[in-house]
């Protein structure tokens, strides 16, 4: 080859080159990673139906990822047995042991599981939030919506069937939850906001249904006058709703719920409860599985999904039923 | 050999449990290849170190006949102090950690001197207790965590020393001592007879009561210990520590040999009961046993292996 040929060469080499290198750059860049099969662990709260939706979302993730992709995804849901942050660290450092593809959480506290999210980066092992709250310092991807939207939803609503005027109360789920606080403070900035409500009284049930049904009795004995509730936990409304028709006030006293569990949805089709403000606990297993697969492409994940809140009313309660 | 084996067991009392121990461990490893890792060996040896402690002190009081249900409460509640004194009040860390195991101790005081002069049932009123210190915590703290724990006492809870944490190495040193007291010293020899026969102790000229203040006093001491540890590990002051506190420390006791009825057992056989919750807790989470089936698995496995160590003991002495 003469050295005219050479040049040549070399020009169509180096045009060549220039060509295919961003197709191998491509190769290795964000989300086209892929692997055969990957394992991600859910840690929720604690056990508890809100969670089992959020499982059925997670599962539902996987089998789309499965069907799209063919890898197999298997999602591992390890509950703790109580809402206690120790148990709950114990559960997600047992769940680093066994070497997943990511974590997917719902903190009980944010600072007091922050030690063990940092063990769990420390090890390589991606973590997602679902439903709460980055801990100071960190900047996890987070799944969820807006819980004071949520709150404020349900008490506007509330506001508006009392006509702007009467006694109503609220009902807290655990007051360490940062979500179930905010809630609780977002219904009461809204009360605290219009001059013909009073809120006359607060009860703690934490996260529990028969709880909230001996604080809802308690509180509409001490006060005959109560117009209405809200709620900031799952199963606040459920005990509430119960509590209701015990005291013989359906109609009395007005209740906007919270969430969509079944028990919350035949409230609603009975007629005890007017409505509930819910979040979507199907989406968020669904999106932060997504999200923890996609960082195991190798994609960045948006800092936050905003899974949004619903107004669930008797028009369209037959959709969220199962 | 077998026979001599057999012998060797029965004639000590902690080989059962050990035994039981091990059988599980060897099981744990051969159904999971992340048992023994390294990691793993870790988070169990710090998951016992918190129970161990109050495993420690709820057998020296098993051993007096005595139980304390307010122990977790008590833990919690000088967690949540430890934490105002540091945070809100600026005090020292270490002088805040040395004032929480004080006042610990004092909880722990009131306990015993309110069932021996009011001459009440431990376990009724220590239930009772549990609602107190749990009630305050939550009136101090509106159940909200205690956040900014200084990072100087950090290092209690979430550091490593020779490759184990540093909760663990605190945990095997009160062991040591509880073994010391229970075992090695005239106090101990006390505490067997009030828990064997309180009367015949009386008689026998021994103080008993300050034997049994003596001993809920300790144990709120360990319990406060716990609790501290756990803010340390934490880095915050949780209302809800010590909430799980309340009735694995007994089972783990009445596994490694220590009766409800008193008399008899160690807190070193305690600890071996706390290990073999411990490690099956643990292996329930790497199987990925459903968390609905957790529980059942967890206590039916706990029933089974108390039963082989009462079956085979009864077998063996018979034979």
């Amino acid at each position: 080859m003469n050295r005219v040929g050479k040049g040549i060469s070399l020009v169509v080499g180096v045009l060549a080159s220039a060509v295919l290198m961003p197709v191998a750059v491509a190769q290795e860049g964000p989300g086209l990673e892929k692997a055969d099969s990957y394992r991600f662990v859910v840690v929720p709260k604690v056990v508890h139906p809100w969670f089992d939706k959020v499982n059925q979302g997670a599962q539902q993730a996987a089998a789309a990822i499965e069907a799209q992709t063919g890898s197999d995804v298997e999602i591992q849901y390890s509950a703790p047995q109580s809402a206690n942050v120790a148990e709950q660290n114990e559960i997600i450092e047992r769940a680093i042991a066994t070497r997943p593809d990511g974590l997917i959480v719902d903190l009980l506290d944010p600072s007091g599981n922050r030690t063990v999210l940092n063990e769990a980066q420390e090890q390589g092992i991606p973590v997602t939030l679902f439903d709460s709250i980055n801990p100071e310092g960190m900047s996890l991807t987070t799944i969820g919506s807006d819980f004071c939207e949520q709150a404020e939803m349900a008490a506007n609503r509330l506001i508006e069937l009392l006509d702007g005027q009467g006694k109503v109360a609220i009902m807290m789920g655990v007051p360490t939850a940062p979500n179930h606080a905010e809630r609780a403070r977002c219904a009461q900035a809204v009360f605290d906001s219009h001059d013909g409500i009073e809120v006359v009284a607060t009860g703690v049930d934490n996260d529990d249904i028969n709880t909230a049904q001996q604080q809802a009795s308690a509180i509409m004995q001490a006060n005959p006058d109560l117009d209405g509730w809200v709620a900031s936990d799952a199963a606040g409304p459920v005990g509430i709703g119960q509590a209701i028709k015990e005291a013989d006030k359906v109609g009395k006293v007005q209740m906007v719920g919270l969430d969509d569990l079944n028990q919350m949805l035949v409230l609603i089709k009975d007629g005890v409860a007017d409505s509930s403000s819910a979040s979507r606990p199907t989406m968020q297993g669904y999106w932060a599985v997504m999200a923890m697969w996609q960082q195991a492409t190798g994609a960045i994940t948006p800092s936050h999904i905003d899974t949004g809140n619903v107004m669930i009313t008797p028009d369209n309660v037959d959709e969220f039923m199962e | 050999m077998l026979r001599k084996a057999m012998g060797f067991m029965v004639s000590n009392p902690l080989s059962g449990v050990v035994g039981v121990l091990a059988v599980i461990v060897v099981v744990a490893s051969l159904l999971s290849e992340n048992f023994l890792n390294s990691y793993n060996l870790v988070i169990i040896a710090r998951s016992l170190a918190f129970i161990g402690i109050i495993t420690i002190a709820q057998s020296m009081l098993m051993i007096l006949g005595e139980l304390d249900l307010s122990l977790g409460a008590i833990g919690g509640f000088c967690g949540v102090i430890g934490g105002i004194l540091m945070v809100k009040l600026g005090l020292n860390p270490w002088l805040a950690f040395a004032l929480c195991l004080a006042i610990g101790a004092l909880f722990g005081l009131v306990n015993g001197l309110l069932v021996t002069l009011l001459r009440l049932p431990s376990l009724v009123l220590t239930i009772g207790m549990a609602g107190v210190y749990g009630g305050l915590n939550l009136v101090i703290t509106k159940g909200v965590a205690i956040t900014g724990i200084p990072a100087d006492i950090g290092f209690l809870g979430s550091g490593k020393w020779l490759g184990l944490p540093v909760p663990f190495w605190i945990m095997l040193l009160f062991l040591v001592v509880g073994c010391f007291l229970t075992l090695k010293t005239p106090f101990g020899r006390y505490m067997y007879a009030v828990g064997s026969n309180l009367p015949a102790a009386k008689m026998l000229g021994i103080r008993t009561d300050r034997v049994r203040v003596g001993v809920f006093a300790f144990a709120g001491f360990l319990a406060a210990l716990a609790g501290m540890l756990m803010v340390a590990r934490l880095g915050s002051a949780q209302p809800s520590i010590g909430d799980s506190w309340v009735l694995a420390p007994i089972a783990a006791a009445v596994i490694g040999g220590v009766p409800t009825t008193g008399g008899i057992g160690t807190p070193l056989g305690a600890i071996f009961g706390a290990a073999i919750i411990g490690v099956i807790e643990n292996i329930i989470v790497l199987l990925g046993v459903s968390p609905y089936w957790q529980s059942m698995v967890s206590g039916a496995i706990v029933v089974i292996a108390i039963s082989l160590d009462s079956i085979s003991r009864r077998y063996f002495k018979r034979d």
